[in-house]
C-alpha cells in the first residue's frame, strides 16, 4: 500500500531537507515519490504540520535489573513527578514497560537505547524490553569493572583476548554497543574507595581508570562495532570535573568516543559557592575533538530518580536523597546505586546544572556530535523532552525559566548571553538524525528513500513544549500507531544488537572464570535466539570489519 | 494426563473454553501461587489486569515485605557473587537461610580462592541463633546466641552493639559486642537472612546495622531468594505496573497493598470470587486455598483429580521447557535449559494466553 504525506514541512537534515513537500511510505519504508507515477492508496494531507523521522533516543534508561530496582524503590514517582506537573500519568504503571512505550511513541520517538546492560542480568533487560511496545530498542552493556577484564590487563599483553572477550560480550547480551561507567571506580569501591579518578589505580588489578577505558574504546574499534565506545566518565557531578572530560577527550588520542549525559561533567570550581558552569570549556573541548560526540543529560527541576552503575557516586549521593530512602546495590561487574532526586530551581547547584546543560548545546558549532537526552531519568524524566527543546528554540523561555533561579547561579551561568535559537532542523539533528547516525543504524533518524518508515508529523506552533508533547500523527514502520497524541494501534517492534566475530577459546576460558568464582556456566546469562515468544525479536547489525 | 475438570476428563480445548467461561463472569479473580516461569507471570499479569483481578505470589508473605522494606526506606544489597567472593565476615541469621538452601555454607565459602577482596583476614562466618548447623571443616565459624534469646532481640541487640549503644548487663564480655567488633574491623561484612524469618523491626534493624557500618567500611545484605521463582515474578511484577505482587488491577490504577491482597485473605472473606492457582514448578509442599471456584493449572502428576473445577495440566518450567526464572547464584533472572525436553503439554504462557483470547471471543461476541 503506497502513503502519501502531503504538503507538509519536511524536516530531514540528513537528507538536506527543511521545505514543505511529500512523504511516501511503501511496505514499511520510505520510498521515492515522484517515480512511483501511480495514486496514493492513502493520502494525509499535513498542511500546517511538520513532518520528521521518528525520535531516536541515545540514552535512556528504560529496562533492566537497576531500572526495576528503581521502581521497586520508588513507585510513587510518577504521582510525584505528576504532581510537580510532568506529563505524566500518576500511577505506579506510568513507569512500567508498557507505558513507556505507550508515551515515547505519543511523543514522535520510534528508537530508544538503553543504555546499561548488566551482563549477567541481561535476559531480565531483555525480557523487560520485549515488554515495551511500538519502539525499537538496543541496549548497551557494561564493561570496566569486571573482574575478568580487569585480569586480563593486569596480566598484562591480553589485548587480543580483551578484545574478544568485549565482543563475545556483546554477542551474549544481544547488545548493540559498550558501555563504560567510571571505568575500574566500582571495582575500587568494592576496596572501600570514595573518590576515583582517570589516573588512579584498580586496588589489586594495578591498571588506571585511562589504561582500563582506552584498552576496550581499542576493542571496541578493532572490533568495527558501529557505535563507539559510551563512557560515563570518572567524577561524575564533583565542582571542577570539567578537567575531567577534557582529560578523558584527549586520552582518545583521535579514536571514536562517546561521552554521556556530559552536563554532569561540565561544572568549574569558580565564584563563592565554589561551583560554576564550565561549559564554555567544556564546549570548546567538544568542539576541538572531533572524534569525539557527546549527548546533553539535561536536567529539569521536578522529581525524578538517578539510577546508575557508578556506584562510588550514587553512594556519596545518597545524602542528597529526596524522599529519604536509597539502593545501594553491590552487584557483580558495576553494581548500582538508586537515589530519588529532587531538582529544584531554587537551589543553587540544581539551577546551574540546568544552566549548564541548555549551555552546551547552544555553544555546540557541530551539533551532529552533541546529541538530545535527559538520561532518563537521571537528570530528568523523559516526558519532560518537548519542554527541553522548546528552551532551546526559544530564548524567551530561557529568560522567564532564569528570572526564577537564584541570583547566585544567574551570576555564573553564561545561558543569559546566549541568543542562539536551534531551529526545527537542528532539533531534527539531535533527536534524530545524529543519534541514529552514531548508532549504526543507517536506516533511521531520516526520511531518505530506503529508510524504515519511522515518521512523526508535529502540528507547527509557537509552543514548543506543545507541539513536541503530543505527534499529530507516528507512522512505526509503515503502521499508523499515533493519531492526535493518542496510541491507536500497539506494534512491537525490533531489538538491534551486533554479533562480532570472536575466537572460541574465549568461551573455554569464560566457562573456567564463571565456575570458579561464581560456581554457575555463563550460558544462563547468555540471552537466547527468541525472547518473549517473539521469533522475530532481534534484528543484527553488521560491524563494520 | 489429559486436561481435566470437575467430574472426569475432557479434552484441552473443552477445559480452556470452560476456563474461559468462568473466568468471563467473575467479578473479582485471583491469580495466585504463580509458580511459574516469567513467560507465565507475564501471561498471568496480563490476565490479571483484563479481569480487574489480583496477582499474589505463593510466597506473597515475603515478597511484600521485604519489597516493603525496600519501599520505606530503601536496601543495601550485595548479590550472591560479591558475598562469596569478597565477604570476609558472613553474619548468617539463624538456621533458617540453610534450611532453604542447604548447599549455602559450600557456595559462600568455595575451598578455591576467590576474586581479589578487601582487608586481608581470614574468611570466617557467624551464626546468629541458637540452632546447631554443621559447617565445612574449611570454614571458620563462631556461633553467638544459644541460651534462649530469640532473633528478633539478638538482631535488636546486635544493632544497638554495632550502633555502640549499651545492649546489656554483659559489657565488652558479650558475645554480641564482639560480633559487633568483628563487623566494624571486617572489610567487607554481609549479613545473610531470610526474610520469611523476620519481621519488619528486625529487617529494618538489619539494614540500619549495614548502613551503619557503610559510613566507614563495606557492609551489605543478602537475602535468600523467594521459593517458587517468587523474586523473578515480584520483578516481573514491578516492571509491569510498578508494583510487587499483592496487586489489584481492579481500579483505574493498579493497587498494592500487602494485607488485604493476600490471595488466602481474599478467598477466606469472600471477596474473591474466582481462583486461577498456577503451580508450575514441582515446589512440594505449596498449600493453595480453597473455597471459591478454581482453576488450577499443574505440572505436577498427582494435582488432584475433583479438587479443581478445571485442571489443566501444563508443563513444568526448566524440566519441560527452557525457562527464564530467578537464579540466586547470578543475584538475578537467568535461563534454565530444559531437564528433559517435552512438547506434550502447553506452558503456562501459553495457557492463560489462550484463556484471555477466548474471553474476548466471548466478550465480542
Amino acid at each position: 500500500m503506497l502513503i502519501r504525506l502531503k504538503g507538509g514541512r519536511v524536516v530531514d537534515p540528513l537528507n538536506d531537507r527543511d521545505a514543505i513537500g511529500d512523504v511516501f511510505i511503501e511496505n514499511g519504508r520510505i520510498v521515492e515519490g515522484a517515480s512511483h507515477g501511480r495514486k496514493p492508496d492513502e493520502t494525509y494531507d499535513l498542511t500546517g504540520k511538520v513532518v520528521m523521522a521518528g525520535g531516536v533516543d541515545i540514552h535512556s534508561h528504560i529496562a533492566g535489573s537497576n531500572v526495576t530496582l528503581g521502581r521497586a524503590l520508588m513507585p510513587e514517582l510518577p504521582v510525584l513527578a505528576a504532581q510537580g506537573g510532568a506529563s505524566i500519568a500518576p500511577s505506579p504503571d506510568a513507569w512500567g514497560a508498557y507505558a513507556t512505550g505507550i508515551r515515547y511513541a505519543e511523543m514522535g520517538y520510534t528508537t530508544v537505547i538503553e543504555p546499561a546492560l548488566i551482563p549477567t542480568h541481561a535476559i531480565e533487560a531483555q525480557i523487560e524490553l520485549a515488554s515495551i511496545p511500538i519502539i525499537d530498542i538496543g541496549a548497551l552493556v557494561i564493561l570496566g569493572n569486571d573482574d575478568f577484564s580487569l585480569g586480563l590487563l593486569r596480566d598484562g599483553g591480553r589485548e587480543a583476548e580483551l578484545q574478544d572477550y568485549v565482543g563475545w560480550t556483546l554477542g551474549h547480551a544481544k547488545a548493540l554497543g559498550l558501555k563504560v561507567i567510571n571505568a575500574g571506580g566500582s571495582e575500587a569501591f568494592k576496596f572501600n574507595a570514595r573518590t576515583f579518578g582517570l589516573d588512579d589505580v584498580v586496588p589489586d588489578y594495578g591498571v588506571t581508570s585511562r589504561t582500563v577505558l582506552k584498552v576496550l574504546q581499542r576493542a571496541v574499534t578493532e572490533l568495527g562495532v558501529p557505535h563507539p565506545v559510551h563512557v560515563h566518565c570518572n567524577n561524575l557531578g564533583i565542582a571542577g570535573n570539567v578537567e575531567t572530560a577534557v582529560a578523558t577527550m584527549e586520552a582518545t588520542e583521535g579514536l571514536p568516543i562517546h561521552l554521556a549525559h556530559i552536563q554532569f561533567y561540565g561544572y568549574g570550581a569558580e565564584g563563592e559557592e565554589g561551583l560554576s558552569s564550565g561549559a564554555p570549556r567544556l564546549a570548546e573541548a567538544i568542539n576541538a575533538h572531533r572524534n569525539v560526540s557527546v549527548d546533553i543529560g539535561q536536567v529539569m527541576f521536578g522529581q525524578t530518580i538517578t539510577i546508575s552503575g557508578d556506584i562510588l557516586r550514587q553512594f556519596d549521593g545518597r545524602r542528597g536523597a529526596h524522599p529519604k530512602k536509597w539502593a545501594i546495590d553491590q552487584g557483580d561487574g558495576n553494581g548500582t546505586g538508586i537515589v530519588p532526586y529532587q531538582y529544584r530551581a531554587g537551589n543553587f547547584a540544581n539551577a546551574v546544572q540546568w544552566s549548564v546543560g541548555l549551555e552546551i548545546v547552544l555553544l555546540a558549532e557541530d551539533l551532529w556530535r552533541v546529541l538530545f537526552s535527559t538520561d532518563h531519568p537521571n537528570g530528568a524524566l523523559f516526558v519532560r523532552y518537548p519542554e527541553i527543546v522548546h528552551l532551546l528554540m526559544d530564548r524567551d523561555e530561557r529568560a522567564r525559566m532564569l528570572e526564577r533561579l537564584p541570583e547566585s547561579a544567574r551570576q555564573v551561568s553564561n545561558l543569559a548571553s546566549i541568543g542562539r535559537e536551534l531551529t526545527l532542523s537542528e532539533i531534527a539533528i539531535i533527536t534524530r538524525g545524529a543519534p541514529a547516525r552514531l548508532l549504526g543504524l543507517t536506516d533511521r533518524g531520516h526520511l531518505g528513500p530506503g529508510a524504515v518508515a519511522d515518521v512523526a508529523v508535529y502540528t507547527e506552533q509557537k509552543n514548543k513544549t506543545a507541539m513536541f508533547a503530543s505527534a499529530h500523527l507516528l507512522f512505526k514502520d509503515g503502521a499508523l500507531v499515533v493519531r492526535d497524541g493518542e496510541v491507536v494501534n500497539v506494534t512491537w517492534g525490533k531489538a538491534y544488537h551486533v554479533a562480532p566475530g570472536v575466537d572460541a577459546h574465549i568461551e573455554r576460558r569464560l566457562a573456567a572464570f564463571y565456575d570458579r568464582y561464581y560456581g554457575v556456566d555463563p550460558s544462563i546469562f547468555g540471552v537466547p535466539a527468541q525472547i518473549a515468544g517473539r521469533p522475530d525479536r532481534f534484528a543484527t547489525v553488521p560491524c563494520l570489519n | 494426563m489429559a486436561p481435566k475438570q470437575k467430574g472426569g476428563g475432557v479434552e484441552a480445548a473443552s477445559a480452556l473454553l470452560r476456563a474461559a467461561q468462568l473466568l468471563g463472569r467473575t467479578r473479582f479473580p485471583v491469580i495466585g501461587g504463580l509458580l511459574t516461569d516469567i513467560d507465565g507471570a507475564v501471561a498471568a499479569l496480563a490476565l490479571a489486569k483484563k479481569l480487574r483481578g489480583v496477582i499474589d505470589h505463593a510466597a506473597g508473605e515475603e515478597l511484600a515485605r521485604g519489597s516493603q522494606i525496600m519501599r520505606e526506606r530503601g536496601a543495601s544489597p550485595a548479590s550472591f557473587g560479591e558475598t562469596r567472593n569478597r565477604a570476609d565476615v558472613i553474619v548468617m541469621v539463624g538456621s533458617g537461610p540453610l534450611k532453604r538452601d542447604p548447599g549455602l555454607f559450600q557456595d559462600l565459602f568455595p575451598e578455591e580462592k576467590g576474586l581479589p577482596r578487601p582487608g586481608d583476614q581470614a574468611r570466617r562466618l557467624i551464626l546468629l541463633g541458637d540452632d546447631l548447623v554443621n559447617a565445612p571443616t574449611h570454614v571458620k565459624l563462631t556461633q553467638v546466641g544459644q541460651g534462649g534469646s530469640d532473633l528478633p532481640t539478638l538482631i535488636a541487640r546486635l544493632g544497638a552493639a554495632v550502633a555502640e549503644r549499651p545492649v546489656g548487663d554483659e559489657g565488652q564480655g558479650d558475645p554480641l559486642a564482639q560480633v559487633a567488633e568483628s563487623l566494624r574491623t571486617a572489610a567487607f561484612a554481609v549479613i545473610v537472612y531470610s526474610v520469611a524469618d523476620l519481621d519488619e523491626p528486625a529487617l529494618f534493624t538489619i539494614l540500619d546495622m549495614v548502613r551503619h557500618l557503610s559510613v566507614a567500611t563495606r557492609a551489605a545484605t543478602l537475602a535468600l531468594a523467594a521459593p517458587g521463582n517468587g523474586d523473578g515474578v515480584n520483578l516481573c511484577s514491578t516492571w509491569t505496573c510498578g508494583l510487587p505482587v499483592r496487586t489489584s488491577f481492579a481500579g483505574s490504577v493498579p493497587e498494592h497493598d500487602a494485607r488485604r491482597f493476600a490471595a488466602s485473605r481474599l478467598i477466606e472473606s469472600g471477596e474473591a470470587d474466582a481462583l486461577v492457582w498456577i503451580d508450575a514448578l514441582a515446589e512440594q509442599g505449596v498449600r493453595r486455598p480453597k473455597g471459591v471456584p478454581t482453576i488450577v493449572l499443574s505440572s505436577s502428576d498427582d494435582a488432584g483429580e475433583g479438587e479443581a473445577d478445571i485442571l489443566i495440566e501444563v508443563a513444568c518450567a526448566g524440566r519441560d521447557h527452557d525457562a527464564a526464572l530467578y537464579l540466586p547464584a547470578i543475584s538475578g533472572i537467568g535461563l534454565v535449559k530444559a531437564a528433559h525436553p517435552n512438547q506434550d503439554k502447553p506452558t503456562v504462557a501459553a495457557v492463560l494466553n489462550n484463556i484471555s483470547g477466548l474471553i474476548d471471543k466471548r466478550e465480542a461476541a
